[in-house]
C-alpha cells in the first residue's frame, strides 16, 4: 500500500503558511509544522527541530512561507536603523537560506519544494522596500536551488499572493496592522478565496504531471499583478 | 557623482564613462592605491577623478566618501553602487555552507544597498539626483553556481523597484543595469581556459563579452543622465542579447 504523502510547513504562527497548514491538516493530510517559535535564522536549531519531527524518514513536500513580521511596518527606509533594516530586510533572506538548507536534508527524491510569497516585489511598494527587497531575493533564491537540485527531480516553485491574503490567510484581520499598500491594479477575477487559490496550485504541483514544472513563479492574486 | 567598487572591471570601466561624460568621479575603493588605474582612466576620458577610501562594509567610510564630495564639490548627482564581496565570482555550496558565507555577500550587496541610499539621500533629494545599482542577469534567472550571489543580485533590484516608488516624490530615480562584460577574473580565464570563453561567448548573438568601458558605462550614464528623465524603477539588461527572456 502506498504511504500517503507528508507535506512538510515552514511558516511563522500566522499568515497563509499557518493557515494552510491547518487546511491541509483538516481534510486529513499528513502535516507536519515547525513550532512557530523557531528561530528560522538558526541553522542548528533549525536543523535539530527538521529531525525532530521527520526522524529518520523524508517529506514529499516543503512548504515555506515566512517573512518576519517586522517586514510588513510600512516604513521610509531613511527612517530605518540598521538593526531595523536587518530584522525586516536580511533576517528573512536568512530564514529562507537556512529553511531551504535544512529542507533538502529531509527531502525525499522527487519532492516538491513550494514556496508562498506576496507580490509586492513584482511591482515594488513605497515604505515596504526591505520586504520587496527580501522576497524578490528569496524567489531567485529559490530559482538557483530548482537548478541545483534538479538532479534529485527535486522541484522547487514560488507562489505569490497578494499582500492582505499572504499576511492574514484565513484570519480575521481584526488585530493585525497592515500596511497601506496603493492600489496598482485592480484583479481580473472575482474576489475569491486566496487560500483556496494556493491549495489548488499547492496540489497541482504534487502531481506527477508537474513533475517538469521547476524554477516557476505561479501568481495567484485573480488578475490583479500580471507579469510582463 | 561616487562610483563604488571602481578599482576594476566593471566599476572600473563605468568609472571611465562618466569620466568622458565630464564628470567629477568619486572612485570609491577599499585600498586607495588601488584606484590609481581607474583615476588615470577618468582622466584620460575628461572627468576628474577623486579618489575615495569606501570599504561599503564600514558606515563610517562610505559616510565620509559622500561628504567629502559633497564639501569639496558643492553636490551630489548620482551614486552608482557596483561593489561585490570579494567571493561574489566563487563556486557556492548552498547545501554545505554557512550563513557566515552569506553574509559576506549580503553586507556588501544588500546592506551597503541600503546603507548608501540613506546616506545619499538628502543630497540626491537636492540635485533631484540618481541611484544606480549594478545587479547582474544572476539576479533574474538564479546561476546554479551562485545561488547566494543571485539572491542579492536580485535582493537589489526588489530594492530598486520599492525604492523608485518611494523616491520618485522627491524626483529621485533608482535604477539598475543587469550587466554582461569581461570581468578580472574572466580576463584571467582568456589565458588559462581560453577555449571555456570562447564557449561563453557563443552563447552571446552579439558573439562576445561586454567591455566594461564601452558597452557597459555608456547605458550606465544614460540611466544616470538627464535623458533618462523619465526612466525609474527599471533594470536595464546590458548583455549583447544573451539573456532575452528576462
Amino acid at each position: 500500500m502506498a504511504t500517503a504523502p507528508t507535506t512538510l510547513v515552514i511558516a511563522t504562527k500566522s499568515g497563509i503558511g499557518a493557515s494552510l497548514a491547518k487546511r491541509l491538516r483538516d481534510r486529513g493530510d499528513s502535516v507536519l509544522h515547525t513550532d512557530p517559535s523557531l528561530d528560522l535564522a538558526d541553522a542548528s536549531a533549525v536543523a535539530d527541530s527538521l529531525r525532530s519531527l521527520v526522524g529518520s524518514g523524508t517529506v514529499d513536500r516543503v512548504v515555506l512561507a515566512a517573512i518576519d513580521p517586522s517586514a510588513f511596518r510600512a516604513a521610509p527606509i531613511n527612517s530605518l536603523t540598521e538593526a531595523e533594516w536587518d530584522q525586516a530586510a536580511e533576517y528573512s533572506m536568512r530564514a529562507a537560506f537556512v529553511a531551504l538548507q535544512q529542507a533538502y536534508e529531509v527531502l525525499a527524491d522527487g519532492g516538491r519544494v513550494i514556496l508562498i510569497l506576496p507580490t509586492v516585489a513584482t511591482t515594488g511598494v513605497a515604505d515596504l522596500v526591505p520586504l520587496c527587497t527580501a522576497v524578490e531575493a528569496i524567489r531567485v533564491m529559490a530559482k538557483a536551488v530548482a537548478r541545483r537540485w534538479g538532479a534529485r527531480s527535486i522541484t522547487v516553485n514560488t507562489i505569490e499572493v497578494e499582500l492582505a491574503a499572504f499576511m492574514l490567510g484565513d484570519e480575521d484581520a481584526t488585530d493585525v496592522v497592515m500596511p497601506v499598500v496603493p492600489v496598482l491594479g485592480q484583479s481580473a477575477l472575482p474576489p475569491g478565496s486566496a487560500i483556496d487559490d494556493v491549495l489548488g496550485l499547492v496540489d497541482m504541483l504534487a502531481t506527477p504531471a508537474a513533475g517538469a514544472i521547476t524554477g516557476a513563479l505561479l501568481v495567484a492574486d485573480r488578475g490583479t499583478v500580471m507579469q510582463p | 557623482m561616487l562610483v563604488t567598487g571602481a578599482g576594476a572591471g566593471v566599476g572600473r570601466g563605468v568609472s571611465a564613462a562618466f569620466g568622458a561624460a565630464g564628470a567629477i568621479v568619486g572612485i570609491g575603493v577599499r585600498r586607495p592605491e588601488a584606484a590609481e588605474e581607474t583615476a588615470a582612466d577618468v582622466a584620460a576620458a575628461g572627468g576628474t577623478p577623486v579618489i575615495l577610501r569606501c570599504d561599503v562594509t564600514i558606515a563610517e567610510q562610505s559616510a565620509a566618501a559622500i561628504a567629502q564630495l559633497v564639501v569639496d564639490y558643492g553636490r551630489l548627482d548620482a551614486v552608482v553602487h557596483n561593489a561585490v564581496s570579494g567571493r561574489s565570482s566563487e563556486a557556492t555550496d548552498f547545501e554545505n555552507t554557512t550563513l557566515e558565507e552569506w553574509e559576506d555577500h549580503s553586507s556588501v550587496t544588500v546592506r551597503a544597498t541600503w546603507r548608501l541610499a540613506v546616506q545619499a539621500y538628502p543630497h540626491l533629494q537636492k540635485t533631484q539626483g540618481s541611484y544606480l545599482l549594478m545587479s547582474s542577469p544572476a539576479g533574474i534567472e538564479g546561476s546554479e553556481r551562485a545561488p547566494f550571489y543571485s539572491a542579492v543580485k536580485a535582493a537589489q533590484r526588489g530594492f530598486v523597484r520599492a525604492l523608485a516608488r518611494e523616491w520618485g516624490p522627491d524626483h529621485i530615480r533608482v535604477n539598475s543595469v543587469a550587466p554582461l562584460a569581461i570581468s578580472p577574473a574572466l580576463e584571467n580565464m582568456k589565458v588559462l581556459e581560453p577555449e571555456r570563453v570562447k564557449r561563453i561567448e557563443g552563447l552571446v548573438p552579439l558573439g562576445r563579452l561586454g567591455d566594461p568601458e564601452t558597452d557597459i558605462g555608456p547605458p550606465s550614464v544614460f540611466l544616470c543622465s538627464d535623458e533618462a528623465r523619465y526612466v525609474t524603477g527599471q533594470t536595464l539588461v546590458v548583455s549583447g542579447g544573451r539573456f532575452t527572456s528576462l
